[in-house]
């Protein structure tokens, strides 16, 4: 397979998003509105305790600070594949000799190159600095912590996947990637730490692919996790990536076949 | 000519919502939604040969394009088969589409906010095109288009004349095999279209590229292509020369007669008389068929008989005739 093209689109997605400044500026305040709402809230919840059921405010604010600077960086657009359908430039897509889904990839991660570089880092020095984040446990959990947190990101792009192949039979699929959204929200731990989840919803949960995408990578990186734990959790994450991918592309196929050209 | 495109009774039915108007019908449609058939293009045959210049053309909704899009490989024939050179579009569209270039009239491939050059740029990564290759398209199509005062800016600030010719060039800088034009005059003015058509020509002779279009345009098809084929209904209709179309539907004349006093014209043989209204002149237009009438039997009669100021004679325009072939009526 050839590398260009996906570097080129990689490169596209990245100079694309700096062709709007005033919306790069916003999306920071953005993120820092999001971490300081959060912080007001769990401040209120906790109310002067220093913990709650063994949960220090530091952790949660650790784990909202880096779920949601991940979460800025995590970028897929839900909507490439319906949008493209929706208006029938899937056509122009499908005349490029080159694998779509590879495009996807490569868009989204110039995007997220972006985010990292323009928004992640920013971001995160204004938490350090305002707000206080745990440093990570180690300099060997910072590197694992790292490639969980790659492996949760595809954990969130196969899903997003699934969700927009859907947009062949239903061509509108706002309500279905809303309720992914929330479920992705509350599920993944990025809004209410899992700590703090019932038993039995823990149960459930981990019988989701959700919780791998942020709360695992944010566990490493407080060094919650023996290493034999870390190597499941990973086996897990990759598990996830490969059904749902396989899911995901199985619709592609059978979506291609159905395929109508909006439009003329 | 070698057969280059064999196409061999395709066809291709799609499912379209046939949902009532109104909220009644919004309600029933949620419950049970009924769908209809819509056969697109209905066991259509032809041959196309290399170099070759082809246009089709056919009303709204004839199913030009979803041919097309079946040529192109991004829609699967449901019955029937389509090559084209060694390969089978939609089976092979990954490495079929490397050898194509197709130009959306109403779709652009551009990248919306980056400067056109850039999405050359991208096109060259993905098609892999040589330097030497993409360097030496890019100046000659920008030099054939006049493109040098755009090339810099963002797509979003173009014309629709000048983004389409961005859009031509972005679908031929890897030197493609086949180009389909899909309506790529729409919206644009009379010296835009020419530009364009001259382009295409010129592309044509020189590098024996074969081109199939679809217009509305019958100009279009009139300056560029040899052949044309008339799609209605999904069924081919017509297939050959524009010459042909004259000779086999065009056969009509009119002769519009200015007279010099108020007369009553006497019947002729085969002939109808029309009286046209223009303020000021007294005209009237004789229609007849080329086979069934004489004209120097029926210019004898009118100026023996009348006191005549002036004489036109037309054939039918194209467009007339195509409407007619529309239209079922011959």
């Amino acid at each position: 397979m050839r590398l260009e093209p996906y570097l080129a689109y990689a490169k596209k997605s990245f100079l694309t998003r700096s062709a709007y400044r005033f919306d790069h500026l916003m999306g920071i305040v953005n993120i820092l509105l999001r971490v300081f709402i959060y912080w007001e809230i769990y401040r209120t919840l906790y109310g002067g305790r220093t913990e709650v059921d063994g949960i220090s405010m530091m952790m949660v604010t650790t784990n909202f600070v880096l779920s949601i600077c991940m979460d800025a960086v995590f970028r897929v657009d839900d909507f490439f594949i319906p949008n493209k359908i929706r208006d029938g430039s899937i056509a122009n897509e499908l005349l490029r000799p080159i694998n779509i889904q590879g495009r996807m990839v490569a868009e989204n991660l110039g995007n997220a190159l972006f985010e990292l570089i323009f928004r992640f880092v920013p971001a995160l020095l204004v938490s350090v600095l305002f707000v206080g984040v745990m440093k990570p446990a180690s300099s060997i959990m910072f590197v694992l912590f790292v490639v969980s947190a790659l492996l949760g990101y595809g954990v969130l792009w196969t899903i997003s996947l699934v969700t927009q192949m859907l947009s062949f039979w239903l061509l509108n699929v706002w309500s279905i990637v809303t309720i992914k959204n929330v479920f992705i929200n509350v599920l993944s731990g990025s809004m209410i730490p899992l700590w703090f989840m019932p038993e039995w919803m823990n149960g459930v949960i981990r019988f989701t692919p959700f919780s791998s995408i942020y709360f695992t990578p944010v566990q490493i990186y407080m060094g919650r996790l023996s290493y034999d734990e870390i190597l499941s959790q990973c086996l897990i994450q990759i598990f996830w990536i490969v059904i749902v991918y396989a899911f995901g592309n199985f619709l592609w196929l059978k979506g291609q076949k159905k395929l109508v050209v909006q439009g003329g | 000519m070698s057969e280059f495109i064999e196409v061999e009774n395709v066809s291709k039915t799609f499912k379209v919502s046939r949902r009532p108007a109104g909220i009644p019908g919004m309600i029933a449609n949620l419950f049970a939604p009924k769908y209809e058939k819509k056969e697109a293009v209905k066991e259509v045959s032809f041959q196309i040969g290399q170099g070759e210049m082809l246009g089709f053309i056919g009303p709204n909704g004839a199913g030009k394009s979803t041919m097309i899009k079946m040529l192109s490989g991004i829609l699967c024939p449901d019955k029937g088969s389509i090559r084209v050179g060694e390969f089978l579009p939609y089976r092979q569209r990954k490495k079929y589409v490397g050898n194509i270039g197709v130009v959306f009239g109403q779709k652009s491939q551009l990248q919306w906010d980056l400067p056109v050059q850039d999405s050359y740029e991208l096109l060259r990564a993905i098609y892999a095109i040589p330097e030497d290759t993409y360097q030496k398209n890019l100046n000659q199509f920008i030099d054939m288009l006049n493109m040098g005062a755009f090339i810099n800016q963002p797509v979003r600030q173009l014309s629709l004349g000048q983004r389409m010719r961005a859009d031509i060039v972005a679908s031929l800088l890897h030197s493609p095999k086949i180009v389909f034009f899909d309506e790529p005059t729409i919206g644009v003015d009379v010296v835009g279209k020419q530009v364009i058509r001259d382009f295409i020509k010129e592309l044509n002779r020189k590098e024996q590229v074969t081109m199939i279009f679809t217009t509305h345009d019958m100009q279009d098809i009139e300056k560029t292509c040899e052949r044309l084929i008339i799609i209605d209904q999904g069924s081919k209709m017509y297939d050959g020369s524009l010459q042909g179309i004259r000779e086999k539907y065009g056969t009509t004349r009119q002769l519009d007669v200015e007279f010099n006093f108020e007369c009553e014209i006497a019947p002729f043989h085969h002939v109808k008389v029309q009286p046209l209204k223009e303020e000021g002149h007294i005209k009237k237009r004789f229609i007849y068929e080329q086979g069934q009438v004489h004209i120097n039997e029926l210019m004898n009669h009118l100026l023996t008989h009348y006191s005549i100021r002036d004489i036109n004679i037309t054939e039918p325009d194209i467009d007339e005739l195509i409407c007619k072939i529309y239209g079922g009526e011959v």
